[in-house]
């Protein structure tokens, strides 16, 4: 008797706690219904995107429907980054990657038959780019030549950051070979800043927006000074996707240009879906600097990275760019 | 009817002294709980590390409330406990098939010694990138790093337990006649399941492990994919939350397994005698 209130108890709780649920994962109500017209079928793509703010021009398209409209279900897969996108895009199980162009780079010098479709965000010619080199107060670091000799974050190695810190430090007199670059995630330079680890860090906002607003100094725009309007993040996927699904891959890329224009007409859209997808509040959605959403290769800079890379040999030589860089737009 | 009670009352003594000590056992471990609970409190207010590290107690626990009533938390739970349930079956299957056939024959014994030495220092963590470029960032994936670690803790106990037959008995045995099958079934099994029960509860932890660690550096959805992600924009009190989950499922697994060698021993000694009164 005591054994089956019990049981009944436990059932009664369940379901008086299920009924409390939330489900934070569960489609929201703007989503429309699959376009029905002109043949039916959406294509589904596996899409890999790094979980940061670039990729709410991504979200709030496929929230208004712009892929459907040209027949595509895109699946949007958190990658954790370069590394994982690219061994995952040559397995077959992605379809197309959203990353920098220096991971597409490395691949093509070593005939992995990466190829770079689009661009996919450029960073800003003029005014506040979408990154900085951060120091803390304490530093004393204020030009971008006091960087020698220091310690200076950036999130991954032997990628566009420290490349374009060495440039700039170079041209502002400093001496870029005594640099000591560490690796440091993101959210971890206020940190490291504070406790005295790290003199500088490279970061994107919102952690920028945070060190600065802590006290911090924005010492250099790396890219801006080096490359303006150099490409933060290009679309590619290989050559085999390239030649045996041609008609998914130029919708692939008409829908991104569409949903890169609309995404530059409706910003306050972009920081929306930034805040729901990444789970920020809204005030610093509102405050992280979006890049130039843009399709555009010609302005991206790829040929002078690969360039600044060769001179400060992070690469043996400048890859064939015919082969990496076949623009479908 | 006096002789009768007389009988009972002392029984009736041992097994309330017996629930009164299981009583207080509960009731120091509750009090462990709340100390630690509170020393982390008191750590994260006086700020001796930058909150941007800690988190306190109170905020950790009122975010993991609130994820208690997501289904999508449940959900991550599911997957995550699903690549570990399949991970560790695997490993268990490979394992004892595996372990069993080398540790029989002494001569695939001492022929695989070394390439097993080899092979299983290797972290399974670094065979990540081989698992992405194989299959993608899908659960197989994850599969495979899981159970190249759990075989091994498996495989290991399985071989030394099926060489460990006491050699009475199976001079017994054979002095018996005894068959191939049976003097597996009589001899070997009896033998080799301690070995089998230590190795399943080592592999259950290490396949949890692992299961988590996949989530985290392949990407595919669990309670890993929610640590790596929250901790990519700084949310450091989700990060916590989701530590304790997995302390308390690493917990429940223990247990789990641990409920389940008592069962399975409980003919052997060493349960045995614990239990003897």
């Amino acid at each position: 008797m005591k054994k089956r209130f019990a049981v009944l108890g436990v059932v009664a709780a369940a379901t008086l706690a299920l009924a409390g649920c939330t489900d934070s994962a569960a489609p929201s109500a703007t989503t429309e219904a699959p376009a029905a017209d002109g043949g039916g079928e959406l294509t589904k793509v596996r899409v890999a995107a790094l979980p940061i703010a670039e990729t709410g021009a991504l979200w709030a398209a496929i929230d208004e429907g712009i892929f459907e409209a040209h027949g595509l279900d895109v699946e949007v897969v958190p990658a954790q980054g370069g590394a994982q996108a690219i061994p995952a895009l040559l397995s077959g199980d992605i379809d197309f990657a959203i990353g920098q162009p220096m991971g597409p780079i490395r691949a093509a010098l070593q005939d992995l038959g990466v190829v770079i479709i689009s661009n996919y965000a450029s960073s800003i010619a003029d005014g506040t780019d979408v990154n900085s080199v951060v120091a803390s107060a304490a530093s004393g670091i204020s030009s971008p030549a006091d960087l020698a000799g220091k310690r200076v974050s950036v999130n991954s190695i032997g990628a566009a950051g420290d490349l374009t810190i060495r440039k700039a430090v170079d041209d502002a007199g400093g001496d870029s070979s005594t640099i000591e670059f560490v690796e440091v995630a993101f959210p971890d330079v206020q940190a490291q800043l504070e406790a005295g680890n790290i003199d500088a860090g490279w970061v994107p906002d919102p952690f920028r927006g945070l060190i600065v607003g802590a006290g911090g100094t924005d010492v250099i725009s790396p890219y801006q000074a080096t490359i303006p309007g150099l490409t933060v993040l290009t679309n590619f996927t290989t050559q085999e996707f390239l030649d045996s699904e041609p008609e998914t891959v130029a919708a692939y890329v008409e829908a991104m240009a569409e949903a890169q224009d609309f995404a530059m007409a409706n910003e306050d859209l972009v920081r929306a879906a930034i805040a729901k997808n990444l789970e920020i509040p809204e005030a610093a959605a509102n405050a992280i600097t979006l890049p130039v959403f843009t399709s555009d290769l010609n302005g991206a800079g790829i040929p002078e990275l690969a360039e600044l890379a060769v001179q400060y040999e992070y690469i043996d030589a400048v890859p064939d760019l015919k082969k990496l860089v076949q623009p479908q737009v | 009817m006096t002789t009768a009670s007389a009988i009972g009352a002392p029984a009736r003594a041992r097994r309330r002294g017996r629930g009164a000590s299981a009583a207080r056992k509960a009731g120091l471990g509750a009090l462990g709980i709340v100390l630690f609970l509170a020393g982390w409190q008191l750590l994260a207010i006086t700020r001796v590390l930058p909150p941007s590290s800690l988190p306190s107690a109170t905020d950790t626990l009122a975010t993991l409330g609130g994820m208690l009533q997501d289904l999508e938390f449940w959900r991550n739970v599911g997957r995550t406990m699903t690549a570990w349930a399949i991970g560790l079956a695997i490993a268990t299957v490979l394992g004892v098939v595996l372990g069993g056939f080398v540790g029989l024959i002494p001569v695939l014994r001492r022929a695989t010694h070394t390439t097993v030495e080899f092979l299983r220092p290797i972290p399974s963590v670094a065979l990540i990138p081989l698992a992405i470029l194989a299959f993608g960032i899908q659960l197989q994936a994850a599969l495979v790093i899981i159970v190249f670690a759990s075989f091994w803790q498996v495989f290991v106990q399985v071989l030394y337990g099926v060489a460990d037959i006491d050699t009475v008995a199976r001079d017994t045995a054979r002095s018996y006649g005894l068959s191939g099958a049976e003097r597996l079934r009589w001899l070997v099994l009896p033998t080799a399941l301690p070995y089998l029960m230590t190795g399943l509860r080592l592999a259950a932890s290490v396949a949890l492990i692992l299961a988590i660690t996949a989530e985290m550096t392949i990407g595919n959805p669990g309670l890993g994919r929610v640590i790596f992600q929250a901790y990519n924009i700084g949310n450091i009190t989700t990060v916590y939350a989701i530590v304790i989950v997995t302390g308390l499922l690493g917990l429940v697994v223990n247990l789990v397994f641990r409920f389940i060698e008592r069962r399975a021993l409980a003919w052997h000694q060493s349960v045995r005698g614990e239990e003897a009164l």
